[in-house]
């Protein structure tokens, strides 16, 4: 044989280190090639316009453009007729929760965020860039499970202490109290929440805060809290979903969810003493009797103190809540392949939420925009900048 | 008396028999209940879009209440057949080719120390919990690209870590069990050891192979916890391998388990339904492949 | 004079032959060592994010209780570690003795076509994936045990003192009880297959010594197999133990996502994984940090005990004296 094969078939020992050699070489190659691959093939994420200039004249949306956002679930069936009917860019709205969409919008990963909750305080210390702005306006409703009983009539505080777990049974004394004259069963109330970030939770326990001094002190409100007692389902569809299964439950979503899978709601009693449905106009009417200051265009970041419950107006349902979108206000913060064709389609988009997009919200319960929000809107839209110049948007 | 037992030990074999009857019987049981139920609650949704389930898009949001697009539509599953076909492709892409090759190296230049370890890591790999793959898989990407973070890329390598250990091992194992006189016989004739590998060797473990790789897909395919991570639900469909997407595991979740509307639990079903037969379909063409005895495959 | 041997076939030059064998060895020899720093790599990622929690909290993050968004503050995964022992003590305590008798069954007491198509059926049952599982068990043992079981439960052994405080009066299906049901219906196929392939690996001659002694079925089994195949066996309920330690889906669906310690069987909880499932993408950075923290350690856990199982499942079956 010869000395080759001979070499091959006794393998001496010695030779591994030679052997381990060629696989750090091997690895290298590897790691050199993917690199490679990552940097030509990720150069650009999605298509953009660099080359060409928009024309003159009427003002056009850069063609193309394709924009991401996420966030919450209570505004979903609104976002989506909205990102369906919007031609001029391509919109993908993703219905994960307004905490995911605050998280997913600070890591950057999606180009807005819609969230029902305004940013924390610490949100704001951590991400100072970011702009909000409300683009609509819903009601919390409160959703129950039992089957041949009319509407319900629920307060503040017997809502608190249901959520608490201090009153566990349907046909307990304070619940019979306020609707007399109805059988309610004798059985233990299942109590609903979120599981996950949520902004109805944020508005829901914003309420319970201000409606009962124990729920404020030992829950108080966040978009996500440690619920006293209850299931956890996540999104609003999965605690309508729960809710119209289950017996005996009760739980709070957007007034569509209500509505659009037939589940029983309650009326709510607000400051002035009547028990209000949730429905278009008693959350029109609380944002009309809203008497507090907006936050200035040029501060548009602070919403997290103002808040539409407990309106005092005789016809306003006590839970409304705005949603509001969110993003960078220098938007090239988004990341190198976040262009300026991009940054005018996000406000473009944004802007027609807010002038067209409004007449698509009654149809499905959600309250079109008075006229100050709409100005105090459009004026947060100027102050959104790319590399320091307006975003021009259309 | 030789030859007779005393009632009280017969009665205890009677009971034990019958005690575990009984579990093979409740085991049965629930297998026959869960399968039953599964298509029991698909009927609705198999009945309204027949095979359209498999070939339309989702339904579109409907209501209600008045003015809104009326439920009578179940729609179709198609886009989550295709989420799973790109995910599941772009998986075994990496798993397959890497893990045999691993494999491979351990069975054949591995039988030392070092190879030894690196055999245990990755078997400690297997038993590494999915969703801590998929926290795994969005940090890297999380800090590499944050754009891509939900995308078809990041789920794929989610499942790519779930399958690589199953396929290293069994390729490992199968090419252990070809006799060690079919490679001295190869030296003795002169073939090099790389070509004795891949010409003599592996073919004869290729029976082996096939299984491990069916195993490692139907063990990924059936995976939705690092997805839930890794994907912006709801959107389903394939619109890019940067964009987000739904493989059918994850709408079964999605549809059965946060959506309200009782047409797109039904099609949840119905997709839970496709997800256990194509389960069992792999699960028997391993079976199969075992049973006859593939060259290699002798397990 | 002795033939010359055959000319060989001519061969690729020497050099360019080791070349090959080098690119050959080397190339797989890389793919392996990746696969195995893959878990190294999983294990540096996870204790880097987790880093800041696990310099603050130290060892009390896993006694620590304070598991809340609304401050910001987690002082410790021991809510969810408690979910996840409870969860899989249920599961191991109702799982056990059903794998056991199938494995017993199937590998003792019958033969031929029954056995075979009888394990062929529980085996079905692995098939199943976790979320069909997860799904079943939202639909129809949820409402199963809300309206028939925990009322019957609590009625029965409500008034018990000391256990009573495990069956309180509310009890909503979803909690950590159901989900302990769930996942050990899900360990049966594991436990009960591995356990059958130990008691497999038994001498036949085992089991005649005890029958020709006049031993019966049952005491044959009981003297005879199970102790040869303890190892086995034990490893097979440890494989369960990591494969319910890791479970997501399933738990998710059934436990009731709560954050606070659960206190009675019918509380709502959350395991590590379903925390982590439901709580990372919307986590802040300081709740992020924490939860990986959490992964860590049930990483740590599942990898441990999937590490002693194979090593008892995979190791020396020594013959133990065979009490008669």
């Amino acid at each position: 044989m010869s000395t080759p094969d001979r070499e091959m078939v006794q393998k001496p020992k010695g030779s591994n280190t030679g052997m381990w050699a060629a696989v750090a070489v091997v690895l290298i190659v590897i790691v050199v090639v993917v690199v490679g691959f990552e940097a030509g093939w990720f150069g650009k994420s999605s298509t953009n316009n660099n080359g060409t200039t928009p024309p003159p004249g009427p003002c056009t949306v850069p063609s193309g453009q394709s924009i991401t956002g996420a966030g919450s679930t209570f505004v979903y069936p609104l976002m989506y007729t909205w990102e369906t009917d919007y031609t001029a860019s391509s919109v993908t709205y993703s219905s994960v929760g307004s905490g995911t969409g605050i998280s997913d919008l600070a890591s950057k990963t999606v180009d807005f965020a819609a969230s029902d909750a305004p940013l924390s305080p610490a949100q704001q210390a951590t991400d100072p860039n970011v702009v909000e702005m409300p683009e609509s306006a819903g009601a919390v409703t409160i959703i129950y499970n039992l089957p041949g009983v009319p509407t319900l009539k629920f307060n503040g505080t017997v809502l608190a202490d249901i959520y608490l777990g201090t009153i566990t049974n349907w046909n307990s004394t304070q619940m019979q109290t306020l609707n007399p004259g109805v059988h309610l069963p004798d059985q233990s109330i299942v109590v609903v929440h979120r599981s996950d970030g949520s902004g109805t939770s944020f508005a829901f326990t914003e309420y319970l805060s201000a409606e009962s001094s124990t729920w404020k002190s030992t829950v108080s409100y966040a978009t996500s809290v440690v619920w006293p007692t209850g299931t956890g389902e996540k999104g609003n569809g999965g605690v309508s979903g729960y809710v119209q299964q289950t017996e005996y439950t009760i739980g709070y979503v957007d007034l569509e969810y209500a509505l659009a899978n037939g589940i029983s709601y309650g009326s709510v009693l607000n400051p002035a003493g009547n028990y209000v449905l949730p429905s278009l106009n008693s959350t029109a009417n609380a944002i009309k009797d809203f008497t507090g200051t907006l936050p200035a265009a040029t501060d548009a970041k602070d919403w997290y103190n103002v808040t539409i419950e407990n309106e005092p107006g005789a016809q306003d349902y006590p839970i409304s809540t705005f949603t509001y979108l969110m993003s960078y206000q220098e938007m090239s913060t988004l990341g190198s392949s976040f262009t300026s064709q991009q940054a005018d389609a996000l406000i473009s988009f944004w802007n027609w939420t807010i002038h067209t997009g409004q007449s698509y919200s009654g149809q499905l319960y959600y309250v079109p925009l008075p006229q100050n929000i709409v100005t105090s809107d459009e004026a947060e839209l100027s102050a959104f900048t790319f590399n320091g110049a307006a975003v021009s948007h259309c | 008396m030789p030859g007779t037992v005393s009632i009280r030990r017969r009665v205890t074999d009677w009971t034990t028999y019958v005690l575990c009857l009984a579990c093979v019987v409740f085991a049965i049981g629930i297998l026959v209940i869960i399968v039953s139920s599964s298509v029991q609650h698909a009927l609705p949704a198999f009945q309204g879009s027949g095979v359209g389930l498999f070939t339309r898009a989702e339904p579109l949001p409907c209501s209600y209440a008045p003015g809104g697009i009326p439920c009578n539509d179940f729609g179709g599953i198609e886009p989550v057949l295709e989420g799973t076909f790109y995910l599941m492709v772009l998986a075994s892409a990496i798993a397959i080719p890497i893990g045999v090759l691993a494999g491979v190296f351990l069975s054949e230049y591995g039988r030392n120390p070092l190879g030894r370890t690196l055999s245990f890591l990755v078997d400690v790999l297997a038993g590494v919990p999915s969703i801590v793959v998929g926290l795994f898989i969005f940090s890297v990407v999380l800090w590499w690209q944050p754009t891509i973070v939900y995308s078809v890329i990041s789920g794929g390598l989610a499942l790519a870590v779930i399958m690589l250990p199953v396929v290293v091992r069994t390729t490992e194992e199968s090419l252990k069990l070809v006799p060690q006189s079919t490679r001295e016989a190869a030296l003795a004739l002169g073939i090099p050891r790389y070509r004795s590998i891949l010409q003599i060797i592996l073919p004869n473990g290729a029976g082996a192979l096939v299984t491990g790789a069916l195993l490692a897909v139907a063990r990924a395919g059936g995976e939705s916890a690092p997805l839930l991570l890794l994907e912006l639900q709801p959107r389903i469909g394939f619109t890019g391998w940067t964009h987000s997407i739904v493989p059918i595991p994850l709408l079964v979740y999605l549809w059965g388990f946060t959506e309200p509307n009782a047409n797109w639990q039904a099609d949840a079903w119905a997709a839970a339904v496709t997800l256990i037969g194509i389960m069992l379909a792999l699960s028997l063409c391993a079976r199969f492949l075992l049973k006859r005895r593939l060259p290699g495959s002798g397990m | 004079m002795i033939p010359s041997p055959p000319t060989p076939r001519p061969r690729r030059r020497p050099g360019l032959r080791r070349a090959l064998e080098w690119v050959f060895a080397g190339g797989t020899g890389a793919l392996a060592v990746l696969s195995a720093l893959v878990f190294v790599a999983i294990l540096a990622v996870m204790v880097h994010n987790s880093y800041p929690t696990i310099l603050h909290y130290g060892p009390g993050f896993i006694t620590g209780t304070v598991w809340d968004p609304v401050t910001d503050v987690y002082t410790g995964a021991y809510p969810f570690i408690l979910g996840t022992l409870v969860t899989s003590a249920i599961a191991l305590l109702l799982g056990v003795p059903i794998s056991l008798g199938i494995a017993i069954f199937l590998s003792e007491r019958v033969r031929g076509w029954i056995a075979t198509t009888a394990a062929a059926g529980v085996e079905l049952l692995a098939a199943i994936p976790s979320v069909v599982y997860g799904l079943w068990a939202f639909v129809v043992l949820v409402p199963f045990m809300r309206t028939s079981v925990e009322p019957a439960l609590h009625t029965w052994l409500g008034g018990v003192p000391g256990l009573g405080t495990l069956f309180p009066a509310t009890h909503s299906g979803t909690d950590v009880l159901t989900a302990g049901i769930i996942l050990s219906v899900m360990l049966i196929p594991t436990v009960s297959a591995v356990s059958r392939e130990s008691m497999a690996q038994v001498p036949g001659a085992q089991r005649e010594a005890a029958l020709a002694l006049g031993a019966t079925h049952w005491e044959t089994t009981r003297t005879a197999v199970l102790p040869y195949a303890r190892t086995g066996i034990l490893g097979a309920i440890i494989l369960g133990l990591g494969r319910a330690l890791g479970e997501t889906m399933a738990v998710l669906m059934t436990i009731g996502n709560s954050d606070a310690v659960p206190t009675s069987l019918f509380s709502q909880g959350q395991s590590i994984a379903s925390a982590i499932a439901n709580e990372f993408t919307n986590a802040s950075p300081k709740e992020a940090s924490a939860l990986v923290e959490a992964a860590v350690l049930l990483m740590g856990i599942t990898v441990l005990v999937n590490v002693i199982a194979r090593l008892m499942v995979r190791g020396l079956f020594r013959a133990p004296e065979v009490r008669a």
